[in-house]
């Protein structure tokens, strides 16, 4: 039970094809790295696994059933989160964009609470009042991954989140990814750089 | 030579005495050109949101029409409307012919394409990333169409003060729907036109000034609105 795996994932643009027949387990707790050349559809992929673009054809398999791509659709958007490489961070400070995610009308004390919880744990709470635009490229990606996170997702993925990063941030990131495995998230990281990630990954995707 | 200088010390103490009849003439435009503005707006914005994001048959052919429309010039406009709203014309019952909701209606049909125009020109140069990661977080469609507009609210800012500028100092539109009445439908450009033709340049001038000063805190504004955007793009 609470499996959610992707079958015979295919998608192609004009006359090229990215991939067909892709079967994409995504296991609780476990990384899957996805790596391949600039080009090879590794952004195609994610978006489509998150709901955001549509595959030719594709099934999902979750908690024992099986659905179309299209019917699973809604469920992908909740549940599955594609972090773009460059993080859209909104108008307005740290704290505004973590307080986006929340849903409305929860009571405020909840909130700050959540909102405190997962800065720290991001490592962002000296930074909740600036402005969110200004942030360097780590920070930005830690934003967007603890922005995400308060939405409680079942997957996340991760479109080339060091691509922007020193070595400090990367090395924090890895900490961030570890620590959400043992959560039981799932997770997913595109790269062409895999070498960074061997020491988080579970299963090894190549494009 | 002496008239005209004797003519702008008159207009500058008009001013500044706060002569009630130069005032209400330029309360009387502010009040119209707002009201349009207003009015304008939404539905424009609309539009303008389905001609950047929308996906139906026609959306070319109707961006052409956006662009035609705003070469059209304010006295074909004022002739259409005033075709119209006359006795005869179709819409006649109405008796709009020389209200001011005549002129709000006129200035609607000006500022409508500029609004579109530049609304549609300012969504576009909005982040594709900034609709999905909207959604990806739990907004409703309604909420991610506000965050998006603010994400461009300069602009969305900037339409608003052009089209403005376009409609408070336009004269045709005005003067052929309005006509002109003293303390109802004369404005400043309809003012200053019928002022002039009088020779009676004190007022005129006074008018003028007001146009100008407002052309120029537009212009800043203007300007104000354009360097923040391109900075948050
Ligand atoms: N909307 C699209 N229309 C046509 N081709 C596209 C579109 N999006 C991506 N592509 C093409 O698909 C290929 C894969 O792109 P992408 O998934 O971004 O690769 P990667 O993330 O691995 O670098 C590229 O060759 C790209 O040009
Ligand atoms: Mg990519």
């Amino acid at each position: 039970m609470n499996e959610l795996i992707f079958h015979q994932l295919s998608k192609h643009y004009g006359k090229r094809c990215l991939f067909t027949e892709l079967t994409l387990p995504l296991i609780a707790g476990q990384c899957l790295l996805l790596t391949g050349k600039n080009g090879a559809g590794k952004s195609t992929l994610m978006r489509i696994l998150a709901g955001l673009d549509k595959p030719d054809q594709g099934e999902i398999q979750a908690d024992g059933k099986r659905y179309s791509w299209r019917a699973y659709r809604p469920q992908l958007q909740r549940q599955i989160l594609y972090l773009h490489q460059q993080p859209y961070l909104f108008e307005g400070s740290v704290w505004d964009n973590l307080a986006y995610a929340l849903t409305r009308g929860l009571p405020r004390s909840e909130q700050h609470q959540q909102i405190e919880a997962i800065a720290d744990w991001a490592g962002l709470t000296a930074l909740l009042m600036n402005p969110a635009k200004r942030l360097s490229g780590g920070e930005a990606q830690r934003l967007a991954m603890a922005r995400a996170l308060l939405r409680k997702p079942r997957a996340l993925l991760l479109d080339e989140p060091t691509a922007n990063m020193d070595q400090a941030a990367r090395l924090l990131t890895l900490e961030m990814l570890e620590d959400l495995k043992r959560q039981g998230l799932r997770l997913m990281v595109a790269s062409h750089d895999p070498d960074w990630f061997q020491a988080v990954t579970n299963q090894h995707l190549a494009l | 030579m002496e008239t005209i200088s004797s003519a702008t010390w008159q207009a500058l103490q008009l001013l500044l005495s706060g002569d009630t009849a130069l005032w209400e003439i330029i309360l009387i435009s502010f009040r119209v050109s707002i009201l349009a503005i207003l009015l304008a707006t939404p539905p424009a914005l609309l539009m303008a949101f389905m001609l950047a994001f929308g996906q139906f048959p026609g959306r070319r052919l109707l961006i052409a029409i956006v662009n035609t429309a705003l070469a059209i010039p304010a006295v074909v406009i004022g002739l259409t409307l005033y075709l119209l709203l006359s006795r005869s014309g179709p819409l006649g019952e109405w008796r709009l012919l020389f209200t001011q909701t005549a002129m709000v209606l006129g200035q609607i049909a000006l500022a409508f394409p500029l609004l579109v125009a530049m609304a549609h020109t300012a969504l576009q140069a909005a982040d594709r990333r900034a609709w999905e990661t909207a959604r990806m977080l739990g907004a409703s469609r309604l909420r991610a169409v506000w965050t998006l507009m603010y994400e461009v609210r300069f602009g969305l800012m900037s339409a608003l003060l052009a089209s403005f500028g376009r409609i408070i100092a336009e004269v045709g539109a005005s003067m052929m729907l309005g006509g002109n009445i003293l303390h109802y439908t004369r404005n400043i450009p309809t003012a200053i036109a019928l002022e002039t033709s009088k020779g009676e340049f004190a007022q005129g001038i006074a008018l003028g000034l007001v146009l100008l000063l407002l052309a120029f805190a537009l212009n800043l504004l203007l300007h104000y609105f354009q360097g923040k955007g391109q900075i948050a793009a």
